[in-house]
């Protein structure tokens, strides 16, 4: 009987006028996304390359002498990834250049100018059309599933049969799931081959096993929205009420609720400004040097000789290593703070079902701002993995005195670190690794159990409602 | 008989379980919106009143003529509870220096970069969204559903013109959404009112009306659009399907696809001329200025930290003073000039961005929303015209603080730009915190004119838009009804 419900209900939304309109819409979309992507692929990837490969034919240079290795300033470009194409995770709005040498890492910056007097828009992805548009469809196609049948008259013929509800229920939900199956589908490879037959893009396997994911990902979200219409279906008994509430309730779920974050973002704690930045570095330098005294005599003396009586070599190493250290304590922590602040306001904004969406996919496509975070952790770990090295060759240097720290006059005068030349192939470059699918998934399990617990709920209660509902 | 129908339908309407559920949304949803949107404004006028009085402090602490270097800040606007336009997105300081001219830019690097993963927010978004919809359903089952119904034909069946029952309908239709707009409204003035940092002032009180007036208009265009809608199709659920259709397509397509067009048909010009442009200009003046310089003899100088983080002379010995001297009258000289060249790339490149803005406006005024949200941060002060204004008078404010200085040194030849003692002073010098401060009563002050009128100009286009949108959409809803099959 459930094949004859969803049979009869698949045919009657597809030959709609409402079916067509959406289906236009939802192939114009993605194609645009595909169309869009592209172009902003193909420009970002030209300048990725070319960006890496200037940074590093001048590390090459600097191999020549280690000591200028340890202090040369590497700047790191995020890698375009094809993913975006899925879940861009406003990448174009993220810090995406990272400077650091040895000793330090600088506060990611936004390299490039973009046209700041345009007011912000959501890049059109995969997860943009689904979470704004389909959802939309979804309540369009089942406001009058329940309510609509019995104005109609059909459901009490219906329900005259041998049948029990749920199947009803069943029946319905799997004909709506059906229904917008066929344009995300549709759309999904009408965007896959505009991308693919370009050429430009590569997709890896592992990229194709996280496109699927996303993929069963948004059916879960979709599914979410079908099963919202069915349970306000069949609480009311005008299908133009539940068409209201569900409007209502989509603006507040879809738009209303997203944009509370920036707002929850600032009133949970103030925002760490550069002002403050720079004023507490200041005060952490000035509390060094005035106990400069304390890691040693004449600490604070740079003379040109290293071996001079004025000069005390260890002394300024360990000075200029708390330096160092002091510094980068409060970068860290300013870095910390700004994430947290931001990563507070959208843990609210998760009461809609399109933020855990969102969340979801870009944890999946390995985008948006756990990207860089993640970026940021590697780029920690290489530089460590770059001391280590240049600790390594220079403690095969008789000339130099061992002393790693940070201040490159010192380097070059005294010998600190050592001024012999390296083979650049053996020095560690950079590579920034993607996640693997098991890693992304562990990252978007607890979205996706958000999701199906959501369903589920929805179910229940589309069910409960379902059981007492008067079907005359 | 227009006055019955309408009555008729007003009272209607007004009894209806959407209309009911709608109205208590919007006034939940400004409750609760606009206290966060009042205490962010709140922060927001705090912050500025601690950076001007910083500034102020500093300026007391001059020594040197050389070291007024202020930094002027934006004033927030009120009515940017109501529509935050580009607010987030400018800077809203400018620092005055020699060798800079101070233009629009980007605010400054983001406090927190990372908070660009969130939307804008504002009050705005109530009226577009929300109240959009609610006419839109209001108004899709005004004609096909009394068809539907079998009322329309009997409406008809009287002496009545076609066009009268339209106008009726619109005017309850109008009638009836009045009635939250103005409650919102109200509601929404009231909180901002509470709170006790803000204050209106009457060109302030002038642009609410006016966006109110804005909001009607509106909300009148969607409720034609609803009206065209509902006369096209012959079923009810058809012409709602239709008119959410068209309007997801004017909410969520066409603003961002006109920038994302915008960006295509107008791109920028590539980062690496403009820099590779600023470069050149500061090589030539880094060569003018060593070509011209004086040599440095036997100098000894001794600096100390002043105001605004720059340095003031304290001993200098007699070459010292002929040489600084010389080279702070060049640095000043040829930066200012400098500063002329430097400006001009920087605003052609500014050009570039406004053209590519004013495209995808003009690409934009497609759908009412657009036209809506523009009007509405143009009136509230938040709009391009407004920083704009800013900045023309940060510009003339410098001009007059290069000339106060120019003049009270000499054309920057003289020793108090730099040092604040004379040479026999110097062999007597006080204690550090005892240097002599300038006595800067005479220097000109900053004042930002809000100007109403400016801004009024630029919401004229889009107004004249909105009720041009007005009059199609019931000229075509007019021409749909009148072939309209009744039975």
């Amino acid at each position: 009987m459930i094949h004859q419900i969803v049979y009869k209900e698949v045919l009657e939304n597809v030959l709609s006028l409402r079916f067509c309109l959406f289906l236009l819409l939802a192939i114009l979309l993605f194609a645009a996304s595909g169309f869009v992507f592209l172009g902003r692929y193909r420009t970002q990837s030209q300048n990725y390359w070319k960006k890496t490969n200037e940074n590093l034919l001048a590390l090459q240079k600097e191999s020549d002498q280690l000591y200028k290795l340890a202090f040369y300033q590497q700047k790191i470009l995020r890698k375009p990834k094809p993913l975006t194409l899925c879940a861009e995770g406003f990448e174009k709005s993220l810090p995406n250049n990272f400077k650091f040498n040895i000793f330090s890492i600088h506060l990611p910056e936004i390299e490039g100018r973009s046209n700041f007097m345009l007011p912000h828009f959501s890049d059109i992805d995969w997860v943009f059309i689904v979470s704004l548009i389909l959802s939309f469809v979804a309540l369009v196609f089942t406001y009058d599933s329940i309510c609509g049948e019995r104005e109609r008259g059909t459901l009490r013929l219906m329900l005259s049969n041998a049948i029990p509800r749920y199947t009803v229920l069943l029946g319905k939900y799997l004909a709506a799931m059906l229904t917008l199956v066929i344009p995300l589908l549709i759309g999904l490879i009408v965007s896959l081959i505009i991308v693919v037959s370009s050429k430009d893009v590569a997709i890896d396997g592992a990229a194709w096993l996280k496109i699927l994911t996303i993929i069963l990902l948004s059916l879960l979200y979709l599914s979410v929205f079908v099963l919202l219409g069915v349970f306000f279906s069949s609480r009311l008994a005008h299908s133009a009420n539940c068409m209201v509430i569900l409007l209502l309730m989509w603006v507040g779920l879809v738009i209303l609720v997203p944009s509370l974050g920036r707002i929850i973002s600032d009133m949970s704690s103030q925002s760490p400004t550069q002002i403050e930045l720079q004023r507490k570095l200041a005060e952490v330098a000035a509390q060094i040097w005035d106990n400069a005294d304390k890691f040693g005599k004449n600490a604070s003396n740079m003379g040109t000789k290293p071996n001079s009586p004025g000069n005390n070599p260890p002394a300024r190493a360990r000075l200029k290593t708390a330096l160092t250290n002091a510094r980068n304590q409060v970068i860290e922590d300013h870095h910390g703070k700004m994430l947290a602040q931001v990563f507070t306001g959208r843990n609210f904004t998760c009461l809609s079902p399109v933020v855990i969406y969102q969340r979801a996919s870009e944890a999946m496509a390995g985008t948006g701002i756990n990207r860089c975070v993640n970026l940021y952790q590697q780029i920690q770990q290489h530089q460590a993995d770059l001391k280590q090295y240049i600790r390594g060759e220079d403690a095969e240097d008789p000339d130099s005195l061992h002393l790693i720290f940070d201040e490159e006059q010192c380097a070059y005068w005294w010998k600190a670190i050592s001024h012999k030349s390296v083979d650049f192939d053996t020095v560690p470059k950079f590579q920034e690794r993607d996640r693997a699918l098991g890693q992304s998934l562990k990252l978007a399990i607890w979205d996706i159990g958000l999701l199906a617990l959501l369903n589920l709920g929805l179910f229940a209660a589309s069910f409960l409602s379902f059981l007492r509902y008067d079907v005359r | 008989m227009i006055w019955k129908i309408a009555k008729k339908e007003f009272l209607l309407n007004l009894m209806t379980f959407k209309f009911a559920v709608g109205t208590i949304v919007c006034m939940v949803l400004t409750a609760v919106f606009i206290p966060i949107l009042a205490k962010d404004y709140q922060q927001k006028l705090r912050t500025y009143n601690d950076n001007v009085a910083r500034n102020e402090a500093e300026l007391r602490k001059v020594k040197v003529y050389k070291n007024i270097t202020p930094t002027i800040y934006r004033p927030p606007s009120v009515l940017s509870v109501f529509s935050e336009g580009l607010e987030k997105q400018i800077a809203n300081s400018a620092k005055i220096e020699y060798d800079r001219i101070p233009e629009i830019s980007a605010a400054a690097g983001q406090e927190n970069p990372y908070q660009a993963i969130f939307p804008v927010f504002d009050a705005s978004l109530i009226f577009k969204i929300v109240i959009g919809v609610l006419a839109l359903l209001v108004a899709y089952d005004a004609i096909s559903a009394e068809r539907e119904r079998g009322t329309l034909k009997l409406m008809l069946s009287d002496t009545i013109a076609r066009h009268e029952v339209l106008l009726a309908k619109l005017l309850a239709g109008l009638l009836v959404l009045v009635v939250p707009t103005t409650i919102t409204f109200t509601i929404g003035l009231i909180i901002l009112l509470s709170f006790p940092m803000v204050d209106l002032t009457p060109s302030a009180w002038v642009r609410v009306g006016l966006m109110y007036l804005a909001s009607l208009l509106f909300i009148s265009a969607m409720y034609n659009l609803g009206l065209l809608v509902s006369c096209l199709t012959r079923r009810s659920a058809i012409s709602l399907v239709l008119g959410l259709f068209i309007w997801i397509v004017f909410v969520v397509v066409v603003p961002n696809g006109s920038i994302y067009l915008a960006e295509r048909v107008q791109p920028l010009e590539p980062e690496d001329k403009i820099d590779g442009q600023i470069k050149s200009l500061q090589q030539a003046y880094k060569s003018e200025f060593n070509k011209s310089k004086p040599r440095r003899t036997n100098t000894s100088v001794s600096d100390s930290s002043g105001a605004f983080g720059h340095f003031y002379s304290r001993k200098i010995n007699k070459e010292g003073l002929e040489y600084f001297k010389e080279i702070y009258r060049l640095e000043h000289t040829l930066g200012i000039k400098y500063a002329d060249k430097l400006w001009e790339v920087e605003h052609s490149y500014l050009n570039g961005l406004s053209k590519q803005k004013k495209l995808a406006h003009n690409l934009s005024r497609i759908s009412p929303i657009s036209l809506y949200e523009n009007l509405m941060s143009s009136l509230a002060g938040t709009g391009i015209a407004g920083f704009q204004s800013y900045i023309m008078s940060v510009k003339t404010y410098r001009d007059r603080l290069i000339d106060y200085v120019r003049f009270r040194t000499d054309g920057f030849s003289a020793t108090s730009l730099f040092t604040p003692f004379t040479i026999e002073q110097m062999e007597h010098l006080p204690n550090k915190s005892e240097d002599p401060s300038l006595d800067l009563r005479d220097l000109p002050r900053f004042t930002l004119k809000a100007d109403v009128v400016v801004d009024l100009r630029k919401a004229i286009p889009d107004l004249v838009l909105l009720i041009f949108a007005n009059v199609l959409f019931f000229a075509l809803a007019f021409v749909a009804f009148v072939r309209y099959d009744v039975r």
